[in-house]
């Protein structure tokens, strides 16, 4: 299935009422309540608020689409979705390979794997790249006193 | 210490040779962002915010920040002009009247209306916020935290009420916002809060790589999946001619601008209510009043100055709200929110009142932004319109690297980076679903300030939530925000479907066009 369309209302419904229901659910194990009190409110009274807040917003939501046939329908096209998909992808490896490799080495690995999906196949663009993540992790350095994180081996990070 | 002491310290803590040169660099920037379709104003916003965490002065930092925003905000003429594509939302307008004279070869004099109109516009509404701020702050200093906490409902409510196509969708981008903001240890009782025995959620979510992720690398994403689509094509873009705007010209445009500046300086104040509704209202009603209507779509000079002078009034005037309440007006100015916060800026009426030179020479710096728009855009405009036909791999590349670098610059720490890529998929998850991502962005800045709010309030009040509505002017907040809410909807809606059919009328008045010029 290439193609297939998404109601926004009542999906947006399920999902972000299923979550709000997991918070709910989780609070007593994830927000312990204090030895002592304080004076203080409660610290589960604020996130109970908004959690009740999403929790009515996808009830009405729902019955917008099952009862009263509102929807807002979008098209979910896989020729168009998956070169996002793929690019957030990179993006996420992108994150952990800066924290494996380094901010630089995964730069050049990351970007020449995505220049290379947009189609670039002249060198220069990827010797721009390059130097450009050398540049931009030297002028946090030496600029604004921010070490990028380094390659663990070869740069004593 | 007086409103007009405090005006001359300002004055003395802007004119700076650094301030000065941070104005400059700013303006220049904002411009090549702005003007690059597909990349917005929030950003350059974004992309400067980590870079000014070295700055010793905060105020120097939220004046960067600004002329980004005013340069963004001309920078997005210049390829509505030269492309026919805004290159930021506030541009569409500019593109009705802007592509066709360029089109006839005329592409400097419609730069150059841009850029008078521009900076009309902006320091129309600057000197509008100069004027406007203390009296409101002095309304509004009897706030207590009851109204604090009722005026971030009504912040979060606006935005809630005019983002996307639905109300239930925008409270619950706001709530969950809210929530993620709650999440790592409660500051009051010390208690942890959802962090399910991680580590990276112990200490919370911070601000900067959730802006980093919800706006900025959402952008570039969305735009390296559209080169992927298109193969990389770019328009042709239209070559300056040397035949600017001439003093009749001038005299001409004049009566669009005032006009339009004033009505978009009412708007932009209006809390929920951006740069792009200003545009298309302001262009009508330029149109309603020229001698030349017809005039109107074929190249008009009204035109453009009506467009640009009102996306640019809407900066100062939407900081009156956000400096006097701090209420954000719209997604840029959540942003400079989130900055004036890392900044350890509160704005508000106290700011007036603790940080008042600090207030001032932002307020200051914002109308020296606009006044030095003019002689850069002068000099720079043709420079800069290059840049617009520079392929997008070869800057996508550096933004990502800039977007994680200011991420981890956030704290220091690589579990900035990790939360970074969920938030990520989170906004292409709301995407997916139609959910706009600024009432989230805004719950997250906003929560910090709403909860200290709250628990003074329920401290004070013996835990009495009844405290909100039985306080008077908390009462009216909240009242003021259900009205505004509901009114604002229905404005939008109204507007919106004005600016459809706008737009389809000037897509068709330009296919008409361009059939008879092929014919002929």
């Amino acid at each position: 299935m290439k193609k297939f369309n998404i109601k926004t209302y009542l999906w947006s419904g399920i999902i972000m009422g299923a979550f709000a229901l997991f918070m709910f659910f989780t609070m007593e194990s994830q927000v312990r309540l204090p030895a002592y009190d304080s004076g203080a409110p409660s610290p589960r009274l604020l996130p109970t608020i908004f959690i009740t807040g999403i929790l009515i917003c996808s009830a009405i939501l729902i019955i917008q689409s099952l009862v009263f046939k509102k929807e807002n329908i979008t098209v979910f096209d896989w020729e168009k979705e998956k070169p996002m998909l793929f690019i957030i992808t990179l993006i996420t490896l992108y994150a952990i390979g800066i924290i494996m490799l380094g901010f630089v080495v995964a730069s050049i690995i990351i970007f020449a794997i995505v220049l290379w999906y947009c189609g670039e196949r002249k060198p220069g663009i990827y010797i721009f790249t390059a130097a450009a993540a050398i540049g931009i992790y030297y002028l946090f350095k030496y600029v604004f006193y921010i070490s990028l994180p380094d390659v663990p081996f070869f740069m004593g990070g | 210490m007086t409103d007009f002491q405090m005006i001359s310290q300002a004055l003395g803590m802007v004119f700076t040779v650094s301030n000065i040169l941070t104005i400059f660099i700013g303006l220049v920037i904002g411009m090549v962002i702005g003007c690059i379709p597909g990349l917005s104003v929030t950003l350059g916003i974004i992309l400067m915010l980590p870079l000014t965490y070295t700055f010793e002065n905060a105020d120097t930092a939220i004046i960067l920040l600004l002329a980004v925003y005013v340069g963004g905000m001309y920078g997005g003429s210049i390829s509505a002009i030269t492309l026919n594509t805004p290159g930021t939302n506030s541009a569409i307008a500019t593109t009705f009247d802007g592509y066709p004279l360029a089109k006839k070869g005329k592409v400097k004099k419609a730069l150059d209306t841009s850029l008078f109109a521009s900076t009309f516009g902006g320091l129309f509404s600057a000197i509008l916020l100069l004027l406007c701020a203390s009296p409101i702050t002095k309304l509004v200093a009897g706030f207590t935290s009851v109204e604090y906490f009722s005026m971030g409902i009504l912040g979060i409510s606006l935005i809630a009420g005019v983002s996307g196509d639905s109300l239930a969708k925008g409270i619950i981008s706001g709530c969950l916002g809210l929530l993620m903001a709650c999440i790592g240890m409660d500051a009051v009782t010390g208690v942890t809060r959802y962090g399910f025995g991680l580590d990276i959620l112990k200490y919370g979510i911070d601000m900067l790589p959730a802006m980093i992720a919800l706006i900025a690398l959402t952008q570039v994403a969305d735009k390296l999946r559209e080169f992927k689509l298109s193969d990389g094509h770019l328009d042709d873009a239209n070559k300056i001619d040397n035949e600017g705007l001439t003093g009749k010209e001038i005299k001409s445009i004049m009566p669009a601008t005032l006009y339009s500046s004033v009505i978009a300086s009412i708007i932009g104040a209006m809390p929920g209510v951006g740069g792009g509704v200003a545009q298309f209202m302001c262009y009508n009603e330029a149109r309603r009043i020229s001698k030349q209507p017809q005039n109107f779509g074929k190249g008009c000079l009204e035109g453009i100055a009506a467009a640009e002078s009102s996306n640019n009034a809407v900066v100062g005037s939407a900081m009156i709200p956000l400096l006097t309440l701090g209420i954000p007006g719209d997604g840029v100015t959540a942003l400079l929110l989130g900055a004036f916060i890392l900044h350890g800026i509160q704005p508000g009426p106290t700011m007036f009142t603790k940080q008042g030179p600090m207030a001032y020479s932002i307020i200051i710096g914002c109308l020296i932004a606009n006044i030095l728009l003019y002689p850069i855009g002068k000099v720079l405009t043709r420079a800069v319109a290059k840049i617009v036909q520079v392929k997008y791999t070869l800057l996508a590349p550096c933004i990502i690297m800039f977007c994680f670098a200011g991420a981890y610059a956030a704290t220091g720490n690589t579990k900035e980076l990790i939360l970074t890529v969920v938030i990520l998929w989170l906004s292409y998850l709301l995407n997916l679903l139609k959910i706009d991502n600024t009432p989230l962005m805004l719950g997250m800045i906003l929560e910090s300030i709403m909860e200290a709010n709250f628990v003074t309030a329920m401290m004070s009040y013996d835990r009495d939530v009844t405290v909100f509505v039985r306080r008077p002017i908390s009462a009216v907040i909240l009242i003021i925000t259900v009205v505004l809410v509901v009114s604002m909807m229905k404005l939008n809606k109204k507007i919106e479907a004005l600016n459809a059919q706008q737009e389809k009328e000037m897509a068709a008045e330009h296919a008409a066009a361009d059939a008879a010029a092929a014919e002929g």
